[in-house]
């Protein structure tokens, strides 16, 4: 019994910050990395599976990233994960979502996993597209925002509940393997201590090549392009004071300023 | 007076009329209570033993002089209880000198009168050791006579060991059986006393006849006068002998079956408050214990983590209630009272330590099963060191907390928002969940540039601290520092984006991993550094880096803020202040007034300041937590609680015509403001900083940086 689950290490804006000069993105020194905050739920949720299991189930943490992603890698392994699997390649620099889930779906032919849970989305670009382009390639049951999940280690189906729009929640009996994209709040996660983090150092990491996966830089190449980032224009607002008059006098000066009258 | 008698005659004769068997059957009664005694002592070092091994009685003699001195002086048992230490110290040598007269009978009588013929016990020797010993049993009986006057009749709070904590029907909830253990002892004592006289008095009675006895009478002067109202009673040498046969073996055997029960019994206390006096760290309030953090486990999760001094320390708890009635969580209806957790852990080392074969599986400290500690007991802390200072044996409760909840964290056994701030140092070295670029984002609110000690020596480095960085009230107390040290010419510098928290919190809370990451990088950082000494407004960052970098590598001359300004005006490098004229009171943080001595500094600065400083109930090493310290900051008190800050406020407002309340750290100030609003006292006085009223003395406040804290952060460009 093994559950994959996919991590992502994302960026946190300072709210002073400036723009890279090729205006497509912020200067590298305006962000400080963690682990995607939507993965610590999904990371529990696989690590409460393994507990009720009685520890007899493989719990493998992937990540697509650079050296500096060792550090997510590292906090998602450091809450009892079993082993890591890190894959860079200097072609996957721009990736988008569906590149990613290209090179998870190489990683799901390779591991065989019984269970795959990636975050709902990620907390710096939120495109929540990942997971299910993985299901997509590889053809598996999938299910987006799971807020509730009844899954027993190496159970044939699971049983889960979803969150739809309106207020309406949805639950749905799902085959395995699947794909599942989880939500906040499903569980509690744990506390990673910098001891444990530490430690996790210690716990196997394969780092592989697109080369290893059989994968081209053209196959990973994105489909989509930031072409500009930039802050939007703020808007104005302004606390009229005074008389009852002098407040509509100034109401009356702004609408004709706005309207260029 | 001898001249009428052989000086050898005057004595007492031991065992005077007994047949042989009788004296037999006696030595036989006695040494089974010292096998008994033996087996007790041994049982208990065993327990002690199955411990992790501390070396904390080493070096051995100094250690023991100083146990000694504290001893003899009752120096910590007179703390906070004048009259219990006062009766205490008559119990204490009344017993002593019974029990050293009882040892030189017997080492003459059985040891060196058979072995080398030697006798000494008569004469003048014998008549000065029985009026020693006849005051030593009147101050025995008053000690004693005073403690039950102090449980019945004083019914101190203290003295009720019902758990708050616990309901009635938890099997650890009310225990009564510690009450009559207490009074089995008094009255056990008591009788032991009473029958010696009443012993002595009988002896008198039988052998008035007797003249090298009668004549020598007045040396037992309570002895005596028992005898005369025995004699008044109508009471001959016949039956006097009879009487005394009786009371010699009621006396005999009460005071064996005393001996035989010491180590079972809360007597133990007389060895183990000495062993746990004598292991006592002095910098147990101060510096937490180091944890090898690539171990395989951290903290104490099992019994068997403690160490044999911590194990001894629980032994030695003598329930008198100290810590329970200094500690601010108890006060404030938390669910913990330090001793209750010491005796908690005692019964749980007795029930799993003290057996010949130790439990199977591991003896779990941290749970809701009885008298084992529950997380929210330890989450209770605020480590503030009041229940270590004052108590007298020398238990040191807060490394064991602080231990316990090692393991907690690395279990994952908290309140989830401690989680968020845990998150936030560990990325960002601030528990505000603020980036590291906006540390020293107040200093854009001066109008002068603050030195980069990260590339220019400066003489003083300053460690601005946390909650005086990102705090927008505390903020305003660290601008006018800064303003201070400027006026005053000092060549100052801070760490800028660089700085990460100090640690005290983060280690006190129990992330010994995150806090010897960020010590180890906070010291590489200022180690690259030059300077001459070091100063913060904050005592959690003082107490830190004073105390606990040292084992780090990080050996600084560092001074808190308020002793740095005592020293300046005392200079006068600070323009002589003008007078302020307010009625003041003065709250001392705990880290500084308790934990480093540093009581005195402030008072001084507020005295130069000419203001009526006008003292709270409790202060210097007695203060009463504000609430924030180990990291309770982070975690919010429950509303239906009441907040150690709120108890402290109504203390100040006790103070008629108070204008301020000064403080004297970040994190008070943070507390008191709130503990001010929430005890309905808003508007009658008000809190300030000991630096912003230094500030105003100078006259430095109405330029570009009087404005409030929202300003500070507006300005520094936050999103509208």
């Amino acid at each position: 019994m093994k559950i994959m689950v996919a991590v992502k290490q994302v960026a946190f804006l300072d709210d002073e910050f400036e723009i890279r000069d090729d205006g497509r993105d912020v200067g590298e020194d305006f962000f400080e990395k963690d682990l995607n905050e939507f993965d610590h739920f999904s990371v529990e949720q696989a690590m409460l599976i393994k507990e009720a299991a009685g520890g007899d189930a493989e719990v493998v943490i992937v990540i697509v990233g650079d050296e500096d992603a060792d550090d997510a890698l590292r906090t998602a392994l450091a809450k009892g994960a079993d082993r890591g699997i890190r894959v860079w390649d200097d072609a996957l620099a721009e990736a988008d979502g569906i590149a990613v889930a290209k090179v998870l779906a190489k990683l799901v032919e390779r591991e065989k996993p019984d269970m795959v849970f990636t975050g709902a989305q990620s907390a710096d670009f939120g495109s929540a597209v990942t997971g299910m382009a993985l299901a997509g390639f590889l053809g598996w049951p999938h299910a987006a925002v799971v807020s509730n999940l009844d899954y027993a280690s190496g159970a044939r189906t699971a049983t889960l509940r979803r969150e739809l729009e309106g207020g309406l929640e949805e639950i749905m009996t799902i085959r395995c393997p699947a794909v599942l994209s989880i939500q906040l709040g499903i569980n509690q996660p744990r506390y990673a201590s910098l001891r444990g983090i530490k430690q996790a150092k210690q716990k196997p990491v394969d780092e592989l090549s697109l080369d290893d996966l059989g994968l081209s830089a053209a196959e990973v190449a994105p489909a989509s392009r930031v072409r500009r980032m930039y802050a939007p224009e703020r808007g104005k607002a302004e606390l009229i004071t005074g008389s009852a008059a002098e407040q509509a006098a100034r109401l009356a000066e702004i609408i004709k300023e706005l309207r260029g009258m | 007076m001898f001249f009428e008698h052989d000086p050898q005659d005057v004595t007492r004769i031991l065992f005077q009329n007994f047949p042989t068997w009788m004296a037999v059957r006696f030595y036989l009664i006695g040494a089974a209570a010292c096998v008994v005694f033996a087996y007790g002592v041994w049982t208990n070092i065993r327990k002690y033993r199955r411990g992790v091994r501390s070396g904390a009685w080493s070096p051995f003699w100094p250690r023991v002089w100083q146990m000694v001195a504290t001893v003899l002086t009752h120096r910590t048992i007179k703390r906070r209880a004048e009259a219990a230490g006062r009766s205490h110290s008559w119990i204490f040598y009344g017993f002593a000198a019974l029990f050293v007269g009882t040892s030189i009978i017997t080492l003459e009588h059985d040891i060196l009168e058979p072995l080398t013929g030697l006798t000494f016990w008569y004469g003048w020797f014998y008549l000065a050791f029985s009026a020693v010993l006849d005051l030593a049993g009147v101050a025995l009986i008053a000690g004693l006579i005073y403690m039950m006057y102090r449980r019945k009749l004083l019914a101190l709070p203290r003295l009720d060991y019902t758990r708050p904590d616990r309901s009635p029907g938890d099997p650890d909830y009310d225990r009564s059986g510690y009450r009559r253990e207490d009074w089995a002892f008094l009255w056990t004592l008591i009788a032991i006393a009473f029958t010696g006289f009443l012993l002595e008095a009988s002896r008198l009675v039988w052998l008035q006849g007797d003249a090298v006895v009668w004549d020598y009478r007045w040396f037992s002067p309570v002895g005596t006068t028992t005898a005369y109202l025995m004699k008044a009673l109508g009471l001959g040498p016949d039956g006097a002998a009879q009487l005394r046969l009786g009371l010699w073996w009621f006396h005999g055997m009460l005071a064996l079956l005393f001996i035989a029960l010491v180590p079972y019994t809360k007597v133990k206390h007389i060895f183990t408050a000495m062993g746990s006096l004598m292991a006592r760290d002095t910098e147990a309030k101060r510096r937490m214990p180091t944890a090898n953090v690539d171990g395989e486990r951290i903290g104490y999760s099992v019994l068997t983590d403690f160490t044999d001094k911590y194990l001894l320390n629980l032994d030695a708890c003598t329930k008198c209630g100290r810590c329970h009635e200094a500690c601010p969580a108890n006060a404030s209806g938390y669910p913990l009272s330090p001793r209750d957790l010491v005796l908690s852990l005692r019964e749980l080392a007795n029930d799993t330590l003290s057996h010949a074969a130790m439990p199977k599986g591991p003896i779990t400290v941290s749970g809701d099963g009885v008298n084992m500690i529950r997380s929210e007991t330890l989450w209770s802390c605020r480590t503030c060191a009041a229940c270590v200072e004052i108590c007298p044996v020398g238990i040191e409760h807060l490394p064991m907390i602080v231990q316990m909840r090692r393991a907690l964290i690395e279990d994952g056994d908290f309140d989830p928002m401690l989680q968020l701030t845990l998150k936030s140092l560990q990325k960002s070295g601030n528990a505000l969940g603020e980036s590291k670029r906006k540390r020293p984002r107040w200093t854009k609110n001066l109008d002068f540039e603050i030195k980069d000690a990260r590339t220019q020596p400066v003489d003083v480095l300053w460690y601005v601290g946390d909650y005086a960085s990102f705090d927008p009230r505390s903020q305003k107390v660290t601008i006018a520092f800064a303003k201070i040290l400027h006026a005053a010419g000092i060549d100052f510098g801070i760490l800028y984006e660089d700085e990460q928290t100090a640690g005290n919190d983060v280690r006190r809370v129990g992330e010994e991993g995150l806090f010897q990451a960020l010590a180890a990088a906070n010291i590489e950082l200022l180690n690259s550094c030059e300077f001459s000494s070091m100063v913060t407004t904050d005592p959690h960052t003082y107490n830190t880096i004073r105390n606990e970098y040292p084992e780090f590598g990080g050996n600084y001359l560092i001074e808190h803020a308020s002793a740095m300004l005592e020293r300046l005006i005392r200079e006068g490098r600070i323009p002589t202040p003008v007078n302020l004229n307010y009625r003041v009171t003065y709250h001392d943080p705990c880290h500084l007034g308790r934990i480093n001595d540093g009581a005195e500094p402030p008072r001084q600065v507020l005295r130069r300041l000419g203001v009526d400083l006008v003292e709270l109930r409790r202060i210097r090493e007695n203060s009463f937590c504000c609430g924030a310290g180990g990291g309770r900051i982070w975690l919010a008190d429950p509303p239906a609680m009441k907040k150690p800050a709120e108890l402290r406020a109504a203390e100040a407002a006790e103070i008629a015509g108070l204008d301020v309340l000064v403080v004297n750290c970040p994190k008070c100030l943070n507390m008191m403001e709130d503990g001010v609003k929430g005890s309905g006292n808003e508007g009658k006085f008000r809190v300030m900083e000991l630096i912003e009223l230094v500030q105003e003395a100078m006259g430095l406040i109405g330029d570009t940086t009087s404005d409030d804290g929202d300003n500070v952060l507006r300005e520094a460009g936050a999103p509208a």
